[in-house]
């Protein structure tokens, strides 16, 4: 499984979208942390889009967001969301179903 | 699915929702998205608004909320600011209360429309001052049940219009510069024009010159080409003087300015100019990139400076050459009459009597010498007496041929009968060598030269200047088969440094020497000249009875000593003053010596027995000679007065004429003096 596991790592591009609100605080920091959390764990296999719902509130329908902001990932499925500003890294880590590469951290 | 994994499943989606309701119970969530009948509406909490409420208070524009009615709901601090009103005071006022009436109307319909933007209007403050404003309208619908609220956003413009003002006065300026300097170039255009002047601008990083038209009419260049490369340009000076030229322009790049005279060969017909160009270089980041200036002909200026020149030099050697002359002629005297009282004086052995004779011829000699220097400064006097220049042409055939040469054959046609006329025979031989001299230059390829005489006789049907007087003229001929002269020549040929030839050639007084001369002696001169035949000048003398009032001095005649009576000598120069009394007194006359003409009246005063006053005319002391012999006509009539001078002819005309008072010319030997005194004290003898 662990095998596998690594295979299906490797062989699969994360598909992630975060919603935001505007230019709030809040949603700067979410943006700022996936962005740590992409570069130290998915470089150069991931693609993220950052949605604001104010600018497309229709958006949040197909993927039931009721509250921002939420992290979505839909590809590897399962689809997970985790919401909040993404402060805690293990639990996206967790959500993710990504190993952290640098465990001291 | 198996069973295991669905619970797996449910479980982390339980932990999502868990989670998700967690996060909105603890405020970890900026915005709820809630779906409605009419799509979906996202509810943000206050803190998710407060970056664009920051936004709004701090921007420049005011900013503005208002009901449909132009109630205003909220505005910014700086709107207020701008309008000078208090915050609180205008929220739940009527907004068009801030413009002028005129403008409410299309505020209201602006309100209406909902949407505009960039639309002018001018807001007035509290102050009653106006702003101008651009502004913007959108509608805006916040929920369904509330009706539509609208917001502004107001710019002020006060800043851009006055910006934009000051620009339309600059440029309004800028474009009075440009006519004002168009106007100056033009006015400058005109004037140089006026001066004859041409400019020229050369851009020395195309290396092509621009030249308005009058430089293309000092260069001759009437078909020219509106590309004229420097190259070119030069081609216009004389071949030896295009490296000065070069040279002053490359100069030019270095110290700024241009300043030469050179010659240039004038393209339409080939004459060559003096020109004269000057400029100056303009520079951009210290390199030269244009030299521009005017240039003039100058040829005629340069003409005139030189004939200017000329005359100055002519005059200058006349002063110095006059006053050397006095000098040397009071030498001559001393020397001449010591010689003359040695005479006697000395054993009589042949030896003595040679070297005597020497001196003698020395002294002579320089006395010639010192007339041609006295006729070139114009200072002799005429030294009229009857002569027949009939008489004189075999003279004159000598001196002609000496100095016309061989090319050109002398005719000399002697009339049968003898006229005299009063004149001097000096002057007269200078004028016909004067025209001789024309001659020739008249002929270089040889011709002929005829000299006659005849007798005219002048009246009133005679085409003659109207001051000359009736009567019998005694006239020369001078006629060549020369290259003859152009009527415009003809007029000026008097005319003092008059010359047609090159400079250093001639010094243009020639004809002007015969044109005095025939006036001084109461005649005058005509000329007759036809081009390609030759050239006739006829002087003038007035004819007199022959040898009759004053017999030629007496060469070298034994002078007697049987004067006598008493002679009031008057001389300032000293050794003249002693040798001539010394002469007088060998005469047998008992003489009284007086150094100036006031020292002489006071002997006349104190004692009046004198039989002559022999005064010079040239002295110190305020009264010359020819004044002093008034004063004594008039205070002692029986007197007579005998002058003397080597330098009269100007000083003396003025004064009274030699008429009726002899002058004897210095240096006068024994002998001339003893003629002279003699007939003077007893003129009924003669």
């Amino acid at each position: 499984m662990n095998t596998d596991g690594q295979l299906d790592n490797d062989a699969e591009r994360y598909k992630l979208r975060l919603f935001i609100t505007g230019s709030t605080p809040r949603s700067a920091r979410a943006i700022e942390n996936m962005r740590h959390i992409c570069d130290e764990n998915l470089k150069g296999r991931y693609d993220l889009e950052v949605i604001d719902v104010y600018e497309d509130p229709e958006a949040t329908k197909e993927l039931q967001i009721i509250a921002t902001p939420t992290l979505v990932k839909i590809l590897p499925e399962p689809l997970r969301r985790i919401i909040g500003d993404l402060s805690d890294k293990e639990r996206v880590l967790a959500g993710l179903n990504i190993l952290p590469l640098t465990p001291g951290e | 699915m198996s069973d295991e994994t669905l619970i797996a499943e449910l479980r982390a989606r339980l932990l999502e929702a868990e989670e998700t309701l967690d996060a909105i119970r603890h405020g970890e969530v900026d915005a709820v998205v809630v779906g409605g009948p009419s799509g979906t509406r996202v509810y943000t909490l206050e803190n998710a608004d407060r970056p664009y409420r920051v936004l709004i208070e701090k921007m420049q524009e005011g900013a503005v909320t208002l009901s449909r009615d132009g109630t205003i709901l909220y505005c910014n601090e700086r709107f207020a600011t701008l309008v000078g009103h208090v915050r609180e005071n205008m929220i739940g006022s009527k907004a068009d209360l801030l413009l002028s009436r005129s403008e409410r109307g299309v505020f209201a319909s602006l309100l209406e429309q909902g949407t505009s933007s960039g639309t002018e209007l001018t807001l007035i403050a509290a102050s009653g001052i106006r702003i101008p404003v651009l502004v913007s309208f959108a509608n805006v619908t916040v929920a369904e049940d509330t009706p539509t609220v609208v917001c502004a956003v107001f710019t002020d413009q006060t800043f851009t219009r006055q910006r934009s003002d000051e620009l339309t006065v600059a440029n309004a300026r800028l474009g009075q510069e440009i006519e004002d300097r168009r106007r100056a170039e033009e006015s400058l255009f005109v004037a140089l024009d006026a001066a004859g002047m041409g400019n020229w601008d050369f851009d020395l990083t195309t290396g092509i010159m621009q030249r308005s038209s009058r430089y293309e009419e000092i260069f001759g260049r009437r078909d020219a080409t509106s590309q004229l490369r420097i190259e070119d340009a030069m081609d216009y000076f004389l071949a030896e003087d295009r490296a000065g030229v070069r040279a002053a322009f490359e100069a030019a790049k270095k110290h700024g300015h241009i300043n030469f005279e050179k010659r240039i060969q004038r393209k339409d017909d080939g004459v060559i100019r003096w020109v004269h160009v000057i400029g100056q270089t303009y520079y951009r980041d210290k390199k030269a990139v244009r030299i521009a200036g005017v240039v003039s002909d100058i040829t005629d200026r340069r003409l005139m400076d030189d004939q200017l020149r000329h005359a100055q030099k002519m005059e200058a050697l006349g002063q110095l050459t006059g006053g050397v002359a006095h000098d040397f002629n009071n030498l001559l005297m001393v020397i001449g009459g010591s010689l003359e009282l040695l005479g006697d004086r000395i054993p009589h052995d042949e030896r003595t009597r040679q070297h005597l004779k020497a001196a003698k011829l020395g002294v002579s000699r320089g006395q010639k010498l010192n007339r041609q220097l006295l006729a070139f400064s114009r200072h002799q006097d005429l030294r009229a007496e009857p002569v027949s220049v009939d008489e004189r042409l075999e003279a004159f055939r000598l001196l002609l041929d000496r100095a016309i040469g061989e090319t050109i054959s002398i005719e000399i046609k002697r009339s049968k009968e003898t006229w005299h006329c009063l004149t001097d025979p000096h002057q007269l031989e200078t004028a016909i060598l004067n025209l001789a001299i024309n001659a020739r230059d008249a002929m270089p390829n040889g011709g002929t030269l005829t000299l006659s005489t005849r007798l005219q006789q002048v009246d009133a049907r005679s085409h003659v200047p109207t001051e000359i007087k009736r009567g019998d003229y005694v006239v020369i001929d001078v006629t060549d088969t020369g290259t003859g002269m152009p009527q415009e020549i003809i007029d000026r040929v008097f005319e003092p440094f008059f010359t047609t030839k090159g400079v250093g050639h001639g010094t243009g007084l020639g004809l002007s020497q015969v044109y005095g001369f025939a006036k001084q002696s109461g005649g005058f001169v005509s000329i007759d000249s036809t081009l390609g035949v030759g050239t006739s000048v006829r002087i003038y003398l007035p004819r007199t009875d022959g040898q009759l009032s004053m017999a030629d001095p007496l060469p070298d005649g034994e002078a007697t000593a049987s004067g006598q009576g008493v002679v009031l000598l008057v001389e300032d120069d000293e050794d003249v003053r002693r040798v001539t009394h010394a002469m007088l007194e060998e005469l047998g006359y008992t003489v009284k010596g007086a150094d100036n003409a006031q020292r002489a009246l006071d002997i006349l005063r104190a004692d009046a027995a004198v039989d002559l006053i022999f005064s010079d005319v040239i002295m110190p002391g305020g009264m010359n000679g020819a004044q002093l012999a008034t004063s004594v006509r008039v205070e002692y009539p029986t007197i007579p007065v005998l002058l003397c001078s080597g330098y009269t002819a100007q000083h003396l005309s003025a004064e009274l004429t030699l008429g009726d008072i002899r002058c004897l010319r210095k240096p006068y030997t024994f002998a001339e003096l003893a003629e002279a005194v003699a007939a003077v004290i007893h003129p009924d003898a003669q």
